[in-house]
């Protein structure tokens, strides 16, 4: 733990200071536009929700369960939690010039608090046919079509997919991205590109737990549990993983990159491709026994509004991650991965209704972590939820089915299905 | 003598064109469905009357919306764009009409902008992609948009030759308006128009 911490601290945060520091002492600064702590700076939200399921342990108590809570086996288990509360601060050094600051604390199985984002925004007035924006700091990529402001919450549900929550998860980088929008006569493109680094172990819980539906994300400092490894396996690898991680000693020896285009159609519908590859080396590892990962994947996106308040959404991703060092030309893990969803809203003044089915799995044929490993299943949701000015009340159905043989190491059955109902209210002030 | 100067105007207007039956305008799309929120204009070929100049009008911005959505204002008008958001915005537009930028910060701040060229003046937020509205400059009395029905009435339109010109903001034509002459004693006129989709979708914003 002190190990990332100090990673961190003279990894991410001191180039982020310094950026700051610049700013501070550049003469051009607009003191007018200066709003460092007044109310609308800062944004607190959060939510409570009760929780009704089945199943197998979840991953956030190092089990093998693929939601954020546990079942009780067979029998129906009823909890109240406390969600994700995020305090959210965004202080303005010029009109152009803002950061966005999010503390957050999870709750449910496992509490923990920390930093889920910190990053400077620059974006200056557009010219009539372009526009330019850019960030740095730890943030999100671009990825997700279920989140949404500061506090990357999920809009139309609880749960978002595997493929978000994986994004959550384990695709957090301190980045420099730049965007260009531009617009084509009925067309608009838009083109996203950066370079980042601490995100070198990314691809390590697509492996030894597979994919996964939950709206935790992993906060800075942090690490995530891993579900039981088996002995050999366990030689190489912890039980757990620190997802925003340098592997090795500096910052940023080999960045990474990840690159976005939007476009959107003369139609409401908008297309996304997303290309991100960390650049790990694989056969790196630190005194901790965590080996870089080099992880690449490909995501595609398109958002359609169907009219009358209906919009569809789907995502599919697809990628490879390899760890360790090679033996008769395989690494010790070679995972392929993939993952799609489909989902429909429905928005009628203050009422919505989601549904969403998906399908995922990983492939695994490494020389040390092999298909027992492998991990497949399919997940389907429906979820409702009003508003009532600053309060959100939301309901969700959720069922999930997976195949993962390393299971029976533990005494389960490989294949495990879990159905879980939530209700949850969120507060925004 | 006030009661005789009235009488005398009431005479006047009796006898005079503008007492003809409404002009009326109906807009549908290519499939024969009414469109609201088209504007449309009536010139005589006597030339337009100038509509009252001035006036005060209100932009706001709320729910990273602006509302509403068209606002038909007379040249020489005063906008305000008030911000009831929680958010700050970042009003602007590149239109040939009015050329201007506002920097709104968070909720209840206003500025005020004056329009004094007709034209359509196209606005957004720099700040939320997805927020759009148009504000339509007119230096005619007869200029009216279409309601629900897809009609557009000009109840004092005068009874004489003249054009029907038709604006609409998603309309799919060259030049961006259609037109159509007007003979006397025509109190009615229709036309179809080809729309786009709007663009309710709107990149991700991070």
């Amino acid at each position: 733990m002190a190990f990332v911490a100090r990673r961190l601290r003279f990894g991410s945060a001191i180039p982020l200071g310094c950026a700051l520091a610049a700013l501070w002492a550049t003469p051009a600064l607009a003191q007018s536009d200066l709003n460092l702590f007044s109310a609308d700076s800062f944004e607190l939200t959060g939510d409570v929700r009760f929780v009704m399921g089945d199943g197998e342990k979840s991953w956030v108590r190092g089990g093998f369960g693929k939601l954020r809570s546990s079942g009780n086996g067979d029998d129906v288990r009823v909890q109240p939690e406390l969600g994700n509360v995020n305090l959210v601060w965004q202080p303005q050094f010029t009109w152009s010039l803002s950061a966005t600051i999010v503390g957050s604390l999870q709750g449910g199985e496992r509490t923990e608090a920390g930093l889920g984002q910190a990053y400077l925004s620059f974006r200056p007035m557009r010219s009539s046919k372009l526009a330019f924006s850019a960030r740095a700091g730890l943030m999100f990529p671009p990825v997700s079509l279920e989140h949404e402001g500061a506090d990357w919450h999920v809009k139309d549900s609880i749960t978002p997919s595997t493929i978000n929550s994986w994004i959550g998860e384990e695709v957090r980088p301190v980045a420099v991205e730049g965007t260009l929008t531009a617009h084509l006569g009925e067309h608009k493109l838009r083109a996203t590109a950066a370079i980042m680094a601490v995100n070198d172990t990314s691809g390590t819980l697509l492996t030894f737990r597979g994919w996964a539906l939950h709206d935790r994300t992993t906060l800075a400092f942090r690490l995530q549990p891993l579900p039981p490894l088996d002995e050999e396996v366990a030689e190489y690898q912890p039980r757990f993983t620190h997802p925003l991680l340098d592997v090795p000693e500096g910052f940023a020896h080999r960045p990474g990159y990840y690159a976005k285009l939007a476009w959107q159609l003369p139609a409401p519908v908008r297309v996304e491709l997303f290309r991100y590859d960390n650049r790990a080396h694989p056969a790196d590892a630190n005194d901790q026994n965590e080996w870089g990962w080099r992880t690449q994947f490909d995501d595609f996106g398109v958002e359609a509004d169907l009219g009358s308040g209906t919009v569809l959404k789907a995502q599919a991703l697809e990628g490879r991650t390899r760890m360790g060092f090679e033996m008769q030309g395989r690494h010790l893990v070679d995972n392929r991965f993939r993952s799609a969803f489909a989902m429909l809203t429905h928005a009628f003044g203050p009422f919505g209704l989601a549904a969403r089915v998906e399908a995922f799995d990983t492939r695994n044929r490494g020389s040390l972590v092999k298909d027992e490993y492998d991990d497949s299943g399919w997940s389907a949701m429906i979820a409702a939820k009003r508003q009532w000015g600053i309060v959100t009340g939301l309901v969700e159905l959720l069922q999930v089915s997976s195949e993962r043989e390393s299971r029976e190491d533990s005494g389960l059955e490989p294949r495990q299905r879990q159905t879980q109902l939530q209700a949850s209210m969120r507060m925004r002030w | 003598m006030v009661r005789n100067i009235l009488i005398a105007l009431a005479l006047a207007g009796a006898a005079s064109p503008l007492a003809a039956a409404p002009l009326s305008v109906r807009v549908v799309d290519a499939s024969g469905r009414p469109v609201r929120d088209a504007v449309v204009t009536f010139n005589p070929a006597t030339g337009a009357r100038a509509p009252r100049p001035g006036g005060h009008f209100t932009v706001s911005q709320r729910d990273l919306q602006f509302h509403p959505f068209l606002t038909i204002v007379p040249v020489g008008a005063d906008v305000s764009f008030p911000n009831l958001d929680p958010t700050k915005h970042h009003v602007y537009s590149f239109s040939a009409a009015k050329r201007f930028e506002l920097k709104l910060f968070a909720k209840d701040q206003s500025r005020t902008v004056h329009f004094d060229k007709p034209g359509v003046v196209a606005l957004g937020c720099n700040i939320h992609d997805g927020m759009s509205a148009f504000i339509y400059v007119t230096d005619s009395a007869w200029t009216v948009r279409t309601n629900a029905q897809g009609i557009a009435a000009f109840a004092d339109a005068p009874n004489a030759p003249g054009r029907v010109i038709v604006w609409h903001p998603y309309m799919r034509v060259p030049g961006g308006t259609m037109q159509q002459a007007v003979t006397p004693g025509q109190r009615a006129a229709s036309f179809s128009i080809r729309l786009r989709a709007p663009p309710t979708m709107t990149m991700t914003d991070y």
